[in-house]
């Protein structure tokens, strides 16, 4: 007799999960507590592990499939025993036989009293939100292929309110998305994920972009205008995001060629990153600084070992821009169409490369933190971020974004502005530059990469170069800057 | 069941036994000087002219169907063609006797008895006459066709068109009779008398009963003959003609002014087989067919059999009858016997019969013997015949030329079917003068009562009235018809228990105090020719209001249904109006035989209007139109409604005249969130169920009565949709079939992108009906709208069904086929 592996509830709020990617293939034998798969939500990534021992028999879903919480997602039996039709496990549970039998086998006899029990029906259930009426509403849900079924109504409403249909769980028959629904979600702020309707429902408010789990899109991107346009995921996740095109590197490379369809949530990303470029100038300066003073202030860090070491050379990049930004406010601003909203904080968005996409976390009021604050936040932003328990709030409000791509020895590139922020400084690799002296002799120097895209349609060429040049010249006298409050007047 | 009429058990327990009065076999004895100073010899020789013309007709077909030419003339006709070859004279002698007023109708082998008919009034009428009904007829399409060819004279010319609009007709061009739509089963040409010949073995003869109803209660003079196959004596709507025909009612409790018996005759054409049935002596039993006016009254029907082989035999006997039905003394039944030297038609190899016999017939073939007898005693010169015979055989030939040549004859645009399966044309009168009743309509009880009555349900507080206070959906179909009887000098009703007892429903109580008897009388249980007789009544110019008491009884009248009622407009391309009215009754608390909705079953019969009203205002009003249309309606009533006051008009039902506009679905509640869609008596369930959705989940429904299900304006349906987003369609129809089903298909496709989930239906389940007490297993009640809403359209947060409506037992009713 096979066994069933259900979806795992994490908390009460989680309704469904993302599968990351299968540890274990169909015919593998297994250990009780192996892990067979891990699977992610919005806020973390966990395994499942095999309830018992034997070999994995079938799996109900593929990597990258959204699973209503309490589903089977696999049967773990016998080598060469063959896997039980869904859904007819034998479950102690009685909600998904009691489903089945409302949907699918009625009554015997189709005796009107006999009804009562097998139409103890299941939908209602989505309203109740008790768990044995749960279950039944998830099993019912659509038909069993993962597939997301939605009204033409509700369709139709939900494109013109720009609500993300795909990621909700229909309350119609057979999971089936409905008017209500769209009219939910509209309710709860525009959401595309549960857990992100309810926290917007409990007053969060995020303008973050692209930084659902999946990189997927969430309420804040598409509130207020704000776009998905993100320059990280332009830059960073080509064939990553929703479609999940790329195969693993480590595995077998499959040379087929396979067919995405831009559907939903990417179409959405797609279309705005196009938005990004066409409604905005975008113009891109490069520029090098001496890296020296840098390198050796990592050196200084680095043999001071706790706590000082943890500083790297990113985190002194994010403390020069926030000291120069507030000289340079054209470049710290944000520009709706009709007006430029010049900020005198610094929240500085940074982007972090995760395993489910680029995600831009902000470090508020970067421009009051020491460099140390400045480092523990992105570190402490990143962790959350990778472990999935990053908050929309956390992501919301940048008024200046920084990306960094000299890890992977980019020496330029052309950032992608994130709306409605005005500018967005790419961070590349440091290279040995010669240098001609006077003597004419040349030196090896090494000096880090700078490409700046800029809206060209509000800020002019002359003060991206004038940002350029004081950021060159302030990583070159580094030490310099430290010993400068970040003060330029203003409130803190 | 009148009270004049005592059923005396003295009486009718008296031993005794029945005498049958002698049925003549053959009987005909004139001479041939006693024919020729009756008739002339001038109509002597046209008998054989006319003879020879339907001998060249249908041979010409038979050379067509079976060679493909004739006479040189190529042509395909791929249609059907039931040749009459040797029955010649048997058409023809009925016609030496009919006058234009004189009616026939025939059956699928009838195209002799056009060319007779049609012949015969070209030599009565005058040239006047002649030219103007040829003149207007169709627009001059058909006279035009052939006015440019060479012709002697109005008559000759009138001889051309008869051929070439009947020609045409069955070659199914527009300036055939019927612009083609009938063909040569169906064709006839009205203004000569000659009415519509029917496919349909039997078809004509309750539709000749109704023409003859037809002529007597509106005082019309002729005669009305049914011809049909003896064959036909084996279906059940010929016989249940001869006893609406026979009723003895006509000449005991009508009035005596009125004239009798409808003037009809049972013509018999008996040519001794029925395809290869041979009806005496294999398929039958009555030996000869006269016998059967034995069974019928006891006059026996005046029945006869006459030798068809004679034309000059069923001429005098024509002749004789038509005295008899005159006196209002019919109805009359005649064997007339003839033989069929051609096939069925002409794929029919006759395996059925022998050479032999055929040889046998040929020998006595009408035509050659009759052109001896003129020959021989010299009426007629050899050289006159023999002239008559190439003038016949020119005039076909010209007439093939005309109608299968494709630039002289089109056919028909497919628009004209479109445009004459309704005649629209709404009239308040179909004849001129006072209607006949019996009092003042201010005088009748009835109209007394209904004054006293509240026509709104609720008092002034909102208080519902009691029934017995209340004008009733009954009250208001009884003021529509009491209008109409006296507005409509035409109009007519008949049915089971339509007089003294009101009708079984008591609709009609009061109508038998206001009217005499022959425009409201009881018919024998015959459904059949209830509705056929309607359809005759109606064709021939009348209104007639037709009831067949319960919906199921419908089965009873399939063929007038289905096949008459609804086809003979366009057939007749739109020569012909069906100012029809037959009201059926859906029932309730009777089984499975008294308790069925088929309105979704003459749904799907092009040509019929189907109405069904639920409140007294729509009754009323839809009752109303009806009656003022010219078209064939099915009016379709509840028995759960019969009772029911007026919930929706507060005003009450007007007193006054008004209608119900065509096709227009009522909104009986608006709502926002869901639409409700009923046919018939399930609105008033729809509406409990809209209370419950309103009182448990908010949830404002939408419910409109279709009240239309053909025509039926879409629009206001899909604009709730549209609205709303959901649908839920109930009927007491069953579900399979249901034409709730085709509404829903119409509404996925207008309203698909509006759609917020399927259209779903509730109707009865796909069983019989089981008794009252078990009714809510069977008929949709208001848990099984919500259960749907529930299971199909719309999850009902905390909702427990308790009736079984889900995907997974509809597709499990369907694998069982229950």
């Amino acid at each position: 007799m096979a066994t069933e592996v259900l979806m795992p509830r994490q908390g009460q709020s989680v309704e469904s999960c993302i599968i990351v990617a299968w540890k274990k293939q169909v015919g593998d034998s297994v250990q009780e507590g192996d892990v067979l798969c891990e699977v992610e939500t919005d806020k973390a990534t966990f395994e499942v592990e095999s309830p018992v021992s034997g070999t994995l028999i079938s799996v109900l879903f593929e990597d990258g499939d959204e699973v209503p919480v309490l589903e089977q997602i696999a049967f773990v039996g016998q080598a060469g025993e063959e896997p039980p039709v869904s859904g007819a496990a034998g479950s102690a549970e009685a909600g998904p036989d009691a489903t089945k039998g409302s949907t699918d086998t009625p009554a015997a006899g189709a005796d009107p009293a006999a009804a009562e029990a097998a139409s103890e029906t299941s939908r209602a259930a989505a309203d109740t939100g008790a768990q044995a009426a749960a279950v039944a509403t998830r099993s019912g849900s659509g038909d069993g292929s993962g597939r997301v079924f939605i009204s033409p109504r509700a369709r139709d409403r939900a494109e013109r309110a720009g609500v993300p249909w795909q990621t909700l769980e229909g309350t119609g028959p057979g999971g089936r998305v409905i008017e209500r629904d769209i009219e939910a979600a509209i309710a709860a702020g525009t959401v595309a994920t549960r857990d992100a309707a309810e926290k917007l429902g409990a007053g969060a408010h995020a303008h973050a972009a692209g930084s659902g789990a999946g990189g997927r899109v969430t309420s804040a991107d598409l509130e207020a205008g704000a776009t998905v346009a993100d320059s990280t995921q332009e830059a960073g996740t080509a064939t990553g995001g929703d479609g999940s095109v790329e195969a693993d590197p480590g595995t077998t490379r499959d040379r087929s060629t396979i067919e995405t369809k831009l559907a939903g949530i990417r179409r959405k990303i797609a279309s705005r990153m196009l938005e990004s470029v066409q409604n905005s100038a975008q113009l891109t300066l490069h520029a090098t600084g001496d890296a020296r003073a840098l390198l050796a202030y990592r050196a200084r860090l680095k043999a001071a070992g706790v706590p000082y070491d943890g500083i790297s050379l990113n985190d002194m990049v994010l403390f020069a821009v926030s000291r120069l930004l507030p000289r340079h406010p054209a470049l710290n601003a944000t520009f709706d169409g009709a007006a430029i909203h010049t900020h005198g904080a610094v929240h500085l968005g940074m982007a972090v490369d995760t395993e489910r996409g680029l995600m831009v976390p902000v470090i508020r009021d970067a421009d009051l933190r020491p460099l140390a604050s400045i480092s523990a936040e992105a570190r402490r932003l990143a962790g959350a971020c990778r472990g999935g328990n990053i908050t929309a709030d956390e992501m919301a409000g940048g008024t200046f974004t920084i990306t960094n791509l000299g890890a992977m020895g980019i020496e330029m590139f052309t950032p992608v502005l994130n709306p409605p922020q005005v500018a967005i400084l790419g961070v590349c690799s440091i290279e040995a530059k010669p240098v001609l002296k006077k003597d004419g002799s040349v030196e090896h120097i090494p000096s880090m990469g700078f490409s700046l895209t800029i809206d060209h349609q509000v800020v002019d060429g002359a003060p991206a170069g004038r940002f350029l040049k004081d950021l060159s010249e302030s990583i070159a006298q580094f030490d310099l800057l430290l010993a400068d409050t970040g003060f330029t007047g203003g409130a803190s | 069941m009148p009270r004049s009429l005592t059923v005396d058990p003295k009486k009718v327990r008296k031993a005794g036994a029945v005498s049958v009065p002698e049925i003549p076999v053959n009987a005909y004895s004139r001479t041939l000087k006693q024919e020729q100073k009756r008739y002339g010899d001038d109509v002597l020789k046209r008998v054989y002219y006319d003879m020879l013309t339907i001998r060249e007709f249908e041979t010409m077909l038979n050379d067509i169907k079976t060679q493909g030419e004739y006479q040189g003339v190529a042509y395909d006709h791929k249609g059907p063609a039931h040749l009459s070859i040797g029955q010649e004279s048997a058409a023809v002698g009925m016609c030496v006797n009919l006058d234009i007023e004189d009616f026939i109708f025939g059956s699928h082998r009838s195209h002799g008895e056009i060319l007779a008919k049609c012949y015969a009034a070209v030599a009565r009428l005058d040239e006047k006459q002649l030219e103007s009904i040829m003149k207007s007829y169709l627009g001059g399409d058909t006279l035009k066709a052939v006015e440019g060819q060479s012709h002697d004279g109005v008559r000759d010319l009138a001889e051309n068109f008869v051929l070439y609009g009947t020609l045409a007709e069955i070659f199914g061009r527009m300036a055939g009779f019927n612009r083609g739509l009938g063909g040569s089963m169906h064709a006839f040409f009205a203004p000569f008398g000659s009415m519509p010949n029917n496919a349909l073995v039997g078809g004509s003869a309750d539709i000749t009963v109704g023409a003859a109803l037809f002529k007597r209660i509106n005082r019309k003079p002729g005669i009305c003959i049914a011809n049909i196959g003896d064959a036909s004596a084996g279906c059940g709507p010929v016989w249940e003609a001869m006893m609406l025909s026979a009723m003895e009612q006509y000449r005991t409790l009508w009035p005596k002014d009125v004239g009798g018996a409808p003037p009809m005759i049972f013509n018999f054409i008996n040519n001794f087989y029925g395809m290869g049935g041979q009806t005496a002596g294999e398929t039958m039993g009555f030996d000869i067919l006269a016998r059967l006016g034995a069974g019928v009254n006891p006059e026996a029907m005046h029945a006869e059999r006459v030798d068809g082989y004679n034309p000059l035999a069923v001429a005098d006997a024509i002749a004789r009858k038509r005295e008899i039905l005159e006196a209002g003394k019919g109805p009359v039944l005649l064997d007339t016997i003839t033989y069929r030297i051609s096939g069925h038609s002409p794929s029919d190899a006759s395996s059925y019969r022998t050479k032999e016999e055929i040889e046998l017939w040929r020998e006595v073939d009408p035509i050659v013997s009759y052109r001896a007898m003129l020959s021989e005693n010299g009426i007629a010169s050899d050289d006159e015949l023999n002239a008559m015979q190439d003038k016949v055989v020119a005039k076909v030939t010209q007439a093939l030329k005309l109608a299968s040549d494709l630039d002289v004859s089109p056919r028909p645009e497919a628009s004209v079917i479109e445009t004459t399966m309704f005649s629209n044309t709404p009239t308040d009168r179909f004849g001129e003068g006072e209607p006949e009743v019996l009092m003042p309509l201010s005088e009748n009880p009835r109209v007394e009562q209904l004054t006293r009555k509240a026509r709104y349900a609720f008092d002034e507080n909102g208080k519902e009235l009691s029934k017995m206070k209340v004008y009733a959906y009954r009250d208001a179909l009884f003021e529509a018809m009491i209008h109409r009887f006296y507005e409509d000098p035409t109009m007519a009703a008949w049915g089971e228990e339509n007089r003294d007892w009101g009708g079984a429903f008591a609709v009609y109580r009061g109508l038998t105090e206001a009217l005499p008897y022959h425009r409201l009388f009881n018919s024998s249980i015959s459904e059949g020719a209830i509705v056929g007789s309607g359809v005759g009544y109606a064709l021939c110019g009348g209104r007639a209001v037709v009831e067949l008491m319960y919906c199921d009884f419908m089965g009873r009248a399939g063929d007038e249904l289905f096949n008459q009622m609804a086809k003979w407009q366009s057939m007749s391309a739109g020569v012909l109006k069906m100012p029809l009215v037959v009201r059926v009754s859906v029932g309730s608390k009777y089984g499975a035989q008294h308790s069925q909705d088929w309105s979704s079953l003459v749904a799907h019969i092009p040509g019929l209007k189907v109405m069904f009203p639920a409140t007294p205002y729509d009754a009323k009003g839809m009752l109303n139109l009806a009656l003022r249309g010219s078209d064939p309606v099915v009016f379709f009533e509840s028995q759960r409604l019969y009772d029911i006051g007026e919930y929706f008009v507060k005003d009450g039902v007007p007193e006054g005249y008004y209608e119900v506009p065509e096709g227009e679905p009522d909104i009986k509640r608006a709502g926002s969130d869901l639409t409700i869609l009923t046919i018939g008596a399930t609105l008033y369930r729809a509406l409990e169920a809209a209370d419950e959705l309103q009182e448990k989940w908010g949830i404002q429904a939408e419910v409109i009565d279709a009240r239309f299900i053909n025509p039926l304006n879409l629009d206001p349906i899909v604009e709730s949709v549209r609205k709303t987003g959901k649908l839920v369609l109930a009927s007491d129809a069953c579900e399979r079939g249901s034409y709730l089903h085709t509404i829903a298909s119409q509404v996925n496709r207008l309203a698909f992108n509006y759609l917020d989930g399927p259209p779903a239906v509730v109707g009865s389940r796909n069983w019989i009906t089981p008794a009252y007490e078990m009714e809510d297993v069977f008929f949709p009640q208001k848990e099984w709208i919500i259960d749907t809403i529930h299971e199909a359209v719309l999850p009902l947060s905390g909702h427990t069904a308790t009736t079984v409506q889900t995907d997974g037992d509809y597709v499990r009713r369907y694998k069982a086929g229950v």
